[in-house]
């Protein structure tokens, strides 16, 4: 009988370290895996416009004019329309 | 055409509507005009929907495929993503299927030759594809179309090729230059002493003394945009090309015209085509920007944003 209690527990340890390792190694796989799919697509998530990719110098705003039009008199030299 | 009437000035068709170059040194027409020239075809060979060798073209047919493409290319359509983004998506570049859905499927003098576009077939999409289906590997220089997008860039490339040949103008020529490309004007160089005078109205083809409000500017770009103008009859209705990309559908706006000052052409035409898709609410949107705006109402009233000039004719209205 203590035999049979003996032999249950190291079947239990044993198992309990298999589970351990199993799941250490799932988690470090899945720590790689993530890594290389990181390595794999970062460029593109980098490279897609519209994600504050920093792109056109950096300009994330319409960028205002340095002075607004003035006023003026009489006829243009060019016309501003649609076409 | 175009009017331009100070003495160093051309004017010349490109792009299906009107171009003008204004130099502050005359004797250096030639020169820039020449480079003008060269830039502008090479822009027209990269993205033109009505060519079937350009680069565009060649792009919408690919299926979705990733594609290479030009430097030139690469930073148009850079250019239309930036206007995209900074706009929420109101300026899409997706808009090409929405704009051959309600007729616009050929140059824009052929389909106004034609008196129209024949009522379409089938059920409209609805919708644009959006232009976060657009990839862009800028330093690659690939580019793909992802969930059926045909990109049209009609909403910033000529803009852009206006700040484009202004700069290069100016620094080639070492001379002062106002580049207008139908009506999306773009200034650099040293400006006359009392600036450039830009008659601001619907239409960019009529005279200088035309309806509106003459203004000076000495830097960055002016641009207009509306709903009169590049217009069309499609079945019973008449349609324009300013292509709402919620709905898919020429915008129903409350602002025929809006016109809008900015750092450079292409952020200006950016604002004034956002703003007609956005309506009332443009007018905070450009204040809080500090973006100088025009806008007028179907009636003809004009609001005004940001510091742009009042307008001492009694049609406007601060």
């Amino acid at each position: 009988m203590r035999r049979d209690e003996r032999f249950a527990a190291v079947a239990r340890d044993d198992g309990i370290r298999k589970i351990s390792k199993f799941t250490w190694r799932a988690g470090a796989i899945g720590v790689a895996g993530s890594a290389l799919i990181a390595v794999a697509f970062g460029h593109h998530v980098a490279a897609q416009p519209g994600r504050d990719s920093g792109n056109h110098s950096g300009q994330g705003t319409i960028v205002v004019p340095a002075q607004p039009p003035a006023p003026a008199h009489g006829a243009g030299q060019v016309t501003s329309g649609a076409s | 055409m175009t009017a331009a009437v100070a003495a160093g000035s051309d004017t010349f068709s490109v792009f299906g509507t009107t171009a003008a170059l204004l130099l502050s040194e005359p004797g250096r027409l030639e020169a820039a005009r020449a480079v003008a020239d060269a830039e502008l075809a090479a822009v027209d060979r990269a993205c033109s929907r009505f060519r079937p060798d350009s680069e565009l073209s060649r792009l919408n047919a690919a299926g979705g495929a990733i594609t290479s493409v030009s430097e030139l290319f690469a930073e148009l359509i850079e250019a239309a993503l930036r206007a995209a983004r900074l706009t929420a998506g109101d300026v899409d570049p997706t808009c090409g299927q929405a704009l051959e859905e309600i007729g616009y499927d050929r140059d824009f003098a052929v389909l106004r030759a034609a008196g129209g576009a024949a009522p379409r077939r089938g059920r409209p999409t609805g919708t644009v594809p959006g232009w976060r289906n657009v990839h862009l590997d800028r330093a690659r220089r690939l580019v793909q179309l992802a969930g059926g997008a045909q990109l049209d860039l009609g909403a910033t490339a000529k803009a852009w090729a206006a700040d484009r040949c202004a700069e290069i103008i100016a620094a080639k020529v070492d001379s002062g230059v106002l580049v207008s490309l139908g009506g999306d004007i773009a200034v650099a160089g040293p400006a006359p002493a009392d600036g450039w005078r830009v008659r601001v109205t619907d239409d960019h083809a009529a005279g200088p003394e035309a309806p509106g409000q003459t203004v000076t500017i000495r830097s960055g770009g002016l641009a207009t945009s509306s709903t009169t103008v590049r217009t069309w009859a499609l079945g019973g209705r008449r349609v324009h090309h300013i292509i709402d990309p919620a709905t898919g559908e020429p915008a129903r706006s409350c602002w025929r015209t809006v016109s809008v000052a900015a750092g450079c052409c292409v952020d200006a035409n950016t604002a004034s085509t956002a703003a007609i898709i956005r309506g009332e609410a443009a007018v905070s949107w450009l204040r809080d920007a500090g973006l100088p705006a025009r806008l007028v109402r179907e009636d003809g009233s004009a609001q005004i944003t940001a510091g742009w000039p009042r307008d001492p004719g009694p049609a406007e209205r601060a």
